[in-house]
């Protein structure tokens, strides 16, 4: 326990509403460490996950290994991934003043998603969607806009190449799973809109990279991407070049 | 007004109020100083024009207007990466571009013919190829063939046309390509291809940057 008596909580995935309700308590400051914590080089984790592999759960333990929270919630179930399966064993032996709690997140009641579908420029809206995750009240109603484009997958490691996205972009896939608290929907994380253009992204090394090639060569006007930890040049040309010559 | 496609080794360069053909340079005899243009595109375009153009928009916009279909692939082979667009009913359908683990393709394969010495245009496409998904990582299957006995010629001519159904699938099969690039040239690299290609050059990207100067 540290010394202001708060205990310090990571979460990885989205851990059921129970946890999450518990983590609410004013007893625990929470890490969400999915996402890049302050300036931690992703290359502290490289000791123990390969360098050739998921970068959102190699930051995983590069936040885990500088947190050292006192406990870690990580889903493991379908709502996450088979990676965070091994890389909770892992914590687990890195960090042995760590409590490390598996939870497989089979929450069912749909809490809507007005961030998914209102205009705000898509890094907001990305950032407010992963903070929701640690609220579990109710959404407060948004006003909705109807989509010019649209952003299907799970919130990137480097929020950089959100930037080229129009406010009118609606986010579809996993991130969309994360804001109605559903995480393992998959009916809801498939759905797309063939109306508009839309990237279909996942992280390199993850195993969404089928799903997002596959629905993208479904959809009438869908462009791939995959990207590892940053954004490089070519990730952010495709993503510029696609809505341009897409008339955004 | 003055265009460039600032490719790796090869600088692309048109003035539109001229009625010469576009001018091809050696990307490494560029004076860094003193070059300036109105539009560029390539890698190394930013630094040396006040308007940059992506390089996937100037490719697509430029096969827009040469090809003058609605439904086309169209594969740029550079020295650094390879890149396509697909449209289909007039619309981008599709596009990719492979700056890393596809990167350096005709870089190496250029790199292969000097070193060996041999002369592309007089050898014919082997009936197999290796497997290869980047130009680096494939050299190590050309020393292995020829400690095993085939002739340097042969184990780069298989090199070559593993690069070429690389990008072939990199391009999602289609039933024709249109090829851009400095690898237009290589009759062997354009011989490999599974399907059949129709060469437009080396200056597809500067005609998308002429399109560029009628966009409102």
């Amino acid at each position: 326990m540290n010394e202001n008596k708060r205990q310090r909580a990571g979460i990885v995935g989205i851990p059921p509403l129970s946890v999450m309700e518990l983590l609410a308590s004013p007893e625990y400051e929470v890490f969400d460490l999915d996402e890049p914590q302050g300036k931690t080089s992703i290359e502290t984790a490289s000791p123990f996950l390969p360098k050739v592999y998921c970068g959102i759960l190699r930051t995983v333990v590069a936040n885990s290994l500088k947190i050292k929270p006192d406990i870690i919630y990580i889903d493991t179930g379908s709502g996450k991934c088979d990676c965070a399966v091994h890389t909770a064993t892992v914590l687990e032996d890195i960090l042995p003043n760590t409590r490390i709690v598996r939870t497989r997140n089979h929450d069912a009641t749909d809490f809507g998603i007005p961030l998914c579908r209102t205009k705000m420029n898509l890094m907001g809206k990305m950032a407010a969607i992963t903070a929701s995750v640690q609220i579990p009240f109710p959404y407060e109603d948004i006003m909705e806009c109807t989509p010019t484009a649209g952003f299907w997958g799970v919130p990137p490691r480097d929020f950089s190449l959100l930037k080229l996205f129009p406010d009118t972009t609606h986010i579809y896939g996993w991130a969309r799973c994360m804001e109605n608290k559903t995480p393992d929907n998959l009916d809801l994380e498939m759905h797309f809109n063939p109306h508009v253009p839309t990237v279909f992204f996942a992280q390199s090394f993850c195993a969404k990279t089928a799903l997002a090639r596959h629905l993208a060569s479904k959809h009438p006007y869908g462009l791939y991407l995959d990207c590892d930890v940053t954004a490089g040049n070519s990730v952010k040309a495709k993503i510029q070049a696609f809505l341009e010559l897409s008339g955004m | 007004m003055l265009l460039a496609d600032f490719g790796t080794s090869y600088c692309k360069l048109q003035d539109t109020e001229s009625s010469e053909l576009p001018r091809l340079i050696a990307t490494n005899t560029i004076d860094r100083k003193s070059m300036q243009v109105d539009i560029a595109t390539g890698h190394n375009g930013k630094r040396y024009a006040a308007q940059y153009v992506n390089e996937l928009t100037a490719l697509a916009r430029g096969g827009l207007q040469l090809i003058g279909k609605k439904a086309f692939t169209l594969l740029d082979c550079g020295s650094r990466d390879i890149k396509y667009v697909t449209y289909d009913d007039g619309k981008i359908k599709d596009m990719g571009w492979n700056a890393e683990c596809g990167a350096s393709m005709g870089f190496t394969i250029e790199l292969l013919e000097k070193y060996y010495g041999l002369d592309f245009s007089a050898m014919a496409v082997p009936d197999s190829s290796f497997s290869i998904t980047c130009g680096v990582l494939g050299m190590s299957h050309i020393f292995d063939a020829v400690v095993n006995g085939e002739s340097e010629a042969e184990a780069v001519a298989k090199f070559v046309k593993g690069i070429a159904l690389n990008a072939y699938d990199f391009a999602k099969r289609p039933e024709t390509i249109y090829l851009s690039g400095g690898l237009c040239d290589n009759l062997l690299f354009v011989g490999s291809f599974p399907c059949p290609i129709i060469s437009l050059g080396r200056f597809v990207l500067l005609e998308g940057l002429k399109t560029t100067l009628t966009q409102p």
